[in-house]
């Protein structure tokens, strides 16, 4: 499924028409805008300021001037822990960017959402080329070849895990493929996401090895080694009380919020099938 | 309108690998040579595929900082950003594709630098070895070749008695490069982009390095930092991308 984003030029966005239109969608609401987590508002034309949505009323936060800054303001969460999806809904609070003109408008906000706002632009003017996961998984190589081989379902869940607003703020607007699209709650965020990120990418090869071991490793009850793995490792966090999660994209590791929400829709069911079905949101 | 747009690997766990990315790029945005320089990465956003839709310019620079010619060089990156050759016209752009860092002529200057950076204040005693460290891999001989490059090229320099190569998988080891140099003073300077897991935790590790003087087999080895974080990285990655101007023309290839 691809559109063309110009006219004449297929494939190529026009980025100097997106922040103009971004700074224009931002002045044309006098309380901002929402993108992701950030709040951006004119404060006067041409002076533009940035917070965490939480933050609107707070006025005791830590103010910066430079647009490169926002860099650092996205790296970790409040925690301290590296975010490596910026569009993830744990930008850390407590920081207020005021930056001057377009150009460093943008240049903040591809750093809190890299490409946000030349998609965001693209997507409105219905021009945004999106890649479907089979077209994405194609061109794989290396380590990640072995994602063409996962199921349609096996795509469906990975997504559901991975790509909804309790995970990720963006719009998923790709599908499996032309003809199969995702079934899933792709998210109300502006941002869009036109094609699989290496986030997705990387668990989707995760949840391939899964695919794999299903078929030749179960088990009398029917599980496979690394579901047993996910399950004695909930048992060790419960029974001591200390849940040592893994890192947001160490999906090799059990405890890891992608990858428990992959068990929820495959493992769950199985160990209660006489239960509903769990809202995955 | 000319960007720079600079590739790196960056990664999903580790938030250091991507600084000196970021680092270069800031330098270079301070020269004012590029009207925009962009970050971008395989495993961090903005991704390559993307990178191209976020820069105004239709002059397009894109080097990437990586060490050696190879699987990513050859395969990931031209795919990722759609080219087809060193000069590759999409729409109103032109993007020119450069050779990684480690290949460059200016390379042995930089890691010549980096020892100077650690020996600076240290005098050595009697014969002395360099040792460039690489990743190496047996599945791709140019990752290993542009060490075994940059160490001939300092050796016609005549500087050392004799300089050395060791890789983490692939022969000659790193665990046995002290041991096998025939030096008083061996000073090791891993050929790395960025300062992370090997450099900080499996070099010292494999050659039980305490510092950046550390006391072995009664030889006195020196560690330095890697090359890719030297400030003087800057400089070749915009000779990187001077160097493709001298490409034919955007009108020999229109995609």
């Amino acid at each position: 499924m691809s559109s063309t984003i110009q006219e004449d030029h297929p494939g190529v966005a026009d980025a100097a028409a997106a922040r103009e239109a971004f700074a224009a969608w931002v002045e044309a609401a006098e309380e901002g805008r929402v993108f992701g987590q950030v709040r951006v508002k004119a404060v006067e034309p041409g002076i533009y300021s940035l917070r965490h949505v939480e933050d609107a009323g707070n006025s005791d936060l830590r103010l910066h001037e430079d647009p490169r800054e926002a860099r650092e303001i996205s790296k970790t969460t409040e925690g301290g822990e590296y975010r490596p999806l910026k569009s993830s809904p744990n930008l850390r609070r407590g920081w207020e960017l005021r930056v001057s003109g377009a150009v460093d408008l943008v240049v903040a906000m591809n750093y809190l959402y890299p490409a946000g706002v030349v998609h965001w632009h693209a997507h409105r003017e219905g021009r945004l080329e999106v890649t479907s996961y089979r077209e994405n998984a194609a061109r794989q190589s290396g380590i990640y070849k072995r994602v063409q081989r996962l199921s349609d379902e096996g795509v469906q869940d990975t997504a559901r895990a991975c790509c909804e607003d309790a995970v990720c703020l963006k719009q998923t607007l790709w599908d499996v493929d032309e003809e199969t699209p995702l079934v899933m709650d792709r998210g109300e965020g502006d941002i869009p996401c036109p094609e699989p990120c290496s986030v997705f990418v990387s668990l989707a090869r995760r949840v391939r090895l899964f695919e794999r071991e299903k078929k030749r490793d179960l088990d009398a009850i029917g599980l496979s080694p690394s579901e047993k793995e996910d399950l004695a490792a909930l048992v060790e966090a419960a029974a001591t009380g200390h849940v040592d999660f893994a890192r947001e994209a160490e999906f090799e590791k059990p405890l890891n919020e992608r990858r428990m929400r992959y068990r929820r829709l495959t493992l769950a069911p199985k160990l209660r099938p006489e239960a509903q079905p769990v809202s995955s949101a | 309108m000319r960007a720079l747009i600079i590739v790196g690997h960056g990664s999903h766990l580790n938030e250091d690998s991507s600084l000196p990315v970021y680092e270069h790029a800031e330098r270079i945005r301070r020269t004012g040579e590029f009207d925009e320089v962009v970050e971008c990465f395989w495993k961090e956003e903005p991704s390559m595929r993307h990178a191209l839709d976020t820069v105004e310019s239709d002059e397009v620079f894109v080097v990437p900082a990586f060490i050696s010619e190879g699987y990513f060089t050859q395969q990931v990156i031209p795919r990722e950003f759609g080219l087809d050759g060193p000069v590759t016209v999409k729409g109103h752009k032109t993007v020119r594709y450069a050779g990684p860092l480690g290949t460059f002529e200016g390379m042995p200057d930089v890691i010549l630098e980096r020892v100077e950076d650690l020996m600076r204040g240290r005098e050595t005693n009697g014969r002395t070895a360099l040792v460039l460290l690489g990743h190496g891999t047996d599945l791709n001989k140019n990752s290993g070749g542009v060490i075994y490059l940059n160490a001939a090229r300092i050796r016609e320099r005549g500087l050392y008695d004799e300089v050395g190569v060791g890789f983490l998988d692939q022969k000659p080891e790193i665990g046995s490069v002290v041991e096998d140099a025939d030096a008083d003073d061996v000073i090791l300077i891993p050929v790395f982009i960025a300062d992370g897991w090997h450099t900080r935790e499996t070099i010292p590790e494999d050659l039980g390095l305490t510092g950046e003087v550390t006391h072995l087999e009664g030889k006195r080895v020196f560690y330095g930092a890697p090359v890719g974080t030297h400030p003087s990285m800057a400089n070749l990655i915009v000779a990187r991308a001077r160097e493709t101007e001298l490409l034919p023309g955007k009108e020999t290839q229109v995609v």
